[in-house]
């Protein structure tokens, strides 16, 4: 294979398609950490040109890890849907993105190629789109999923409500997602990082929240974000779960370090299907972020965009009611400062929908990156506009036990109005009876904003 | 005219010709708003009040439309300036020598490379290598290393109050000490170099921690057993949030010590050291990720 591209009669030389992936992406700390970013803005147009002209074919037959190595490279090989992906192989990366921009194309038509696309086909294609581009394939991009609600409709925007306490106070922890719901949030989950990663614990808190979301019939999910073994053990005990939640990264090394493997996931996976509380069909929540597999030395080589689409190909065998990637909380290392944020922000959200997830964003940033409160603000607009499924929510977006800013809760109902967007149709119809919301007028209902309308046990 | 030009001509005139949008109306005064501040213990709604037992969280703020009321916004803003600047203050060069300490620093070189590169922040420079080599007493069983960490804020404000009753606690409890050091742009990883270099059974950082909102004042110490490059953060005990509001730094000393002190007697730390028998003197030490009670304050009042 011929990988070389000349600029300005200077020829520019690849050793093989994962070095054309790395250097093609735009500018990341995280691909400066590990060696392999472009080593001028020059090299990286001459990349992308290289990159530009293989064909997806091509990007099959060169996974950034190894078939031998890896178990992910393995599964997506062996379950790609060969109709689907005969429809594009012989496009090349350039003219694949063309496609995709065209009007013609719909989401209709996005999601007939999407379960024949390798997360490296992703990837690529991510690496020769502008933001804006980014933006219009993924707002084009159409997601269903169902729980207890129905997500990823048009016009639609969905959040979840994060009420994280640093010592697991349930008292606390439900204060927090009372006032959460009565801003219009929570419609995608009721989602608590645990401070204690102990069955008994995950079971306290989910049976808690299950008993406030009854007392006030609200149709939404609740998870539990405890390593996957303990939400194993915890279902067990025999509380209730609507969703099933684990992390995930790119490569079966980096999932090694996070102490999980594709057959402890097939399994937990049989278990949720068998006692989850949720209606379903989908019943699995994944979280990603670009990073994760650098900061356990289990990158191979390849670069932080790539990796992360092939978290997305691990998660699209679960068919998951939710999948978001944490963007800035792996820190300044992997995401120096607001641009680079934004832009991961926006490349995993398109490399998500392009791959067939109901793909949400926690938008954010830990207080040493440098970005500023404007920016996140913009980044969740933008996200909005991109028809994200959904974003985080809480306490003014300050997370007490993680440490680190995200979306707020009085973030949702703004971004919603400015964009026009609705809560999930379950929700929204919840939202009205309960006076939260006005639509004859688009405002604030009477008891918008008053945690106190929503009925403790 | 072109028939284009007709189409144009005729919207300009549907669109109010050249008065595109009709005068306001007036207004009458507009009334004040009712007051909605940020949370006080003593102040605020009824649900703010009920919750402040329960959690740190801001709730019962209230909003305007969709969004927070001005007291509200400015609170936010000073507490993530203040978290900002913490991560933002550089700890000077000659701080460590003018207050009594041995100044290392690790290999990086300006502030920027220290939040890029985290494996230079785990290892000294040549320079502070060969001045540790000769400076330190060796063969001790506990080295304290101040450090900068993620706030030199917090290193400056309450590091040598820590640095003072940890080393007191570890000598009453028949510990020998090394010097005392401070490493600049160091991170936690830098304590096995450290305390491999002077051959010190238990190697002891207290470093500024990550700020969270509000906060930056924030220490936390990091103690391992038989200190050497390549051991991991299973390896470690640590303790976090040592400061006035969380676990004062003379409490944190003691604590410490108490770690110390089973780290030598056992042989071992991290996952493997047994602290059963020390819940009581340990307090929160006595888990592998202490959390010590937070307070939030209102940090911002306006002189009238």
């Amino acid at each position: 294979m011929h990988l070389a591209a000349t600029i300005r009669n200077v020829v520019h030389r690849f050793d093989s398609v994962r070095e054309v992936l790395a250097r093609a992406n735009p500018p990341k700390s995280g691909d400066d950490l590990a060696g392999i970013s472009a080593r001028s803005a020059v090299e990286r147009v001459a990349a992308r040109a290289v990159l530009a002209n293989l064909t997806l074919h091509e990007l099959r037959q060169h996974p950034v890890v190894p078939y031998e190595k890896d178990e992910l490279t393995r599964m997506v090989e062996h379950t790609l849907d060969e109709g689907a992906f005969k429809a594009v192989s012989h496009l090349t990366v350039g003219q694949f993105r063309e496609w995709l921009l065209e009007s013609e194309t719909d989401g209709l038509k996005i999601r007939s190629v999407s379960a024949g696309l390798t997360p490296e086909m992703a990837a690529a294609v991510c690496k020769l789109m502008s933001n804006m581009d980014l933006m219009t394939v993924a707002s084009k991009c159409q997601v269903v999923v169902r729980a207890n609600n129905t997500l990823g409709l048009p016009g639609r925007l969905s959040s979840r409500v994060q009420p994280n306490h640093p010592t697991d106070d349930v008292q606390g922890i439900l204060y927090s997602m009372r006032e959460g719901l009565s801003y219009g949030c929570g419609d995608a989950v009721i989602g608590v990082n645990p401070s204690t990663d102990t069955a008994e614990s995950t079971a306290e808190i989910l049976t808690a929240i299950d008993k406030v979301l009854k007392k006030n019939d609200c149709p939404t999910q609740h998870c539990v974000l405890s390593h996957v073994t303990v939400q194993m053990r915890a279902l067990d005990l025999g509380c209730p779960m609507d969703l099933m939640f684990q992390s995930l990264a790119g490569s079966e090394a980096a999932n090694k370090a996070f102490g999980i493997s594709l057959s402890l996931m097939d399994e937990a996976w049989e278990k949720m299907k068998e006692k989850g509380t949720a209606r379903g069909p989908n019943s699995m929540y994944f979280e990603t972020g670009q990073g994760s597999a650098l900061s356990s030395a289990a990158h191979h080589g390849a670069d932080q965009v790539t990796l992360e689409a092939r978290a997305y190909g691990f998660a699209r065998r679960y068919k998951p009611f939710l999948v978001n990637t944490v963007v800035g909380f792996i820190g300044p290392e992997y995401l120096e400062d607001g641009p680079q944020i934004t832009r991961a922000g926006l490349e995993d959200h398109f490399m998500g929908k392009l791959l067939g997830l109901p793909m949400g964003c926690d938008a954010c940033f830990t207080y040493h990156a440098r970005m500023s409160q404007d920016e996140l603000e913009s980044l969740k607009v933008l996200l909005g506009a991109a028809g994200c499924t959904y974003l985080m929510s809480l306490p003014v977006g300050d997370d007490i036990m993680l440490n680190y800013q995200s979306t707020s809760y009085h973030d949702i109902p703004s971004v919603r109005r400015l964009l026009n967007k609705r809560p999930t149709p379950e929700f929204d119809a919840w939202m009205v009876e309960r006076g939260l919301w006005d639509y004859e007028q688009n405002v604030p209902g009477p008891a918008f904003g008053r945690p106190e309308a929503i009925l403790p046990t | 005219m072109s028939r284009t030009r007709q189409l144009i001509d005729a919207l300009r005139e549907q669109l109010g010709g050249s008065a595109p949008e009709p005068p306001p109306p007036p207004l009458p005064r507009v009334p004040e708003p009712p007051v909605r501040v940020f949370p006080r213990r003593s102040e605020g709604t009824r649900y703010a009040r009920e919750t402040a037992a329960h959690t740190t969280a801001v709730l019962g703020i209230g909003q305007v439309g969709t969004r927070y009321a001005t007291d509200v916004v400015l609170q936010f803003q000073a507490e993530l300036a203040v978290a900002h600047e913490a991560v933002g203050t550089e700890l000077p060069e000659d701080w460590p020598a003018q207050n009594g300490l041995l100044g290392l620093r690790s290999r990086v070189s300006n502030h920027r490379e220290f939040l890029l590169r985290p494996d230079l922040g785990r290892l000294l420079d040549e320079p502070s290598l060969a001045l540790l080599k000769k400076e330190a007493r060796h063969g001790v069983d506990v080295q304290p290393i101040l450090a900068d960490g993620l706030s030199a804020v917090a290193c400056m404000q309450s590091g040598l109050a820590l640095l003072e009753s940890f080393t007191k606690a570890c000598q009453a409890r028949g510990l020998t000490v090394g010097i005392p050091v401070c490493a600049r742009y160091a991170r936690v990883w830098l304590e096995d170099e450290i305390g491999q270099t002077v051959g010190a059974k238990v190697a002891a950082i207290l470093l500024g921690e990550r700020p969270g909102l509000g906060t930056g004042d924030g220490l936390s110490a990091y103690l391992v057993y038989n200190p050497k490059v390549g051991n991991t953060d299973g390896d470690r005990n640590m303790m976090s949030n040592i400061h006035p509001r969380g676990t004062p730094p003379a409490v944190a000393g003691d604590r410490l010590a108490v770690l110390a002190r089973a780290m030598v007697d056992q042989k071992r730390s991290g996952v493997a050291l047994d602290l059963s028998r020390l819940t009581a003197e340990l307090g929160e030490a006595a888990s592998r990720h202490p959390r010590a009670p937070q307070v939030r304050v209102r940090l911002l009042e306006v002189e009238k």
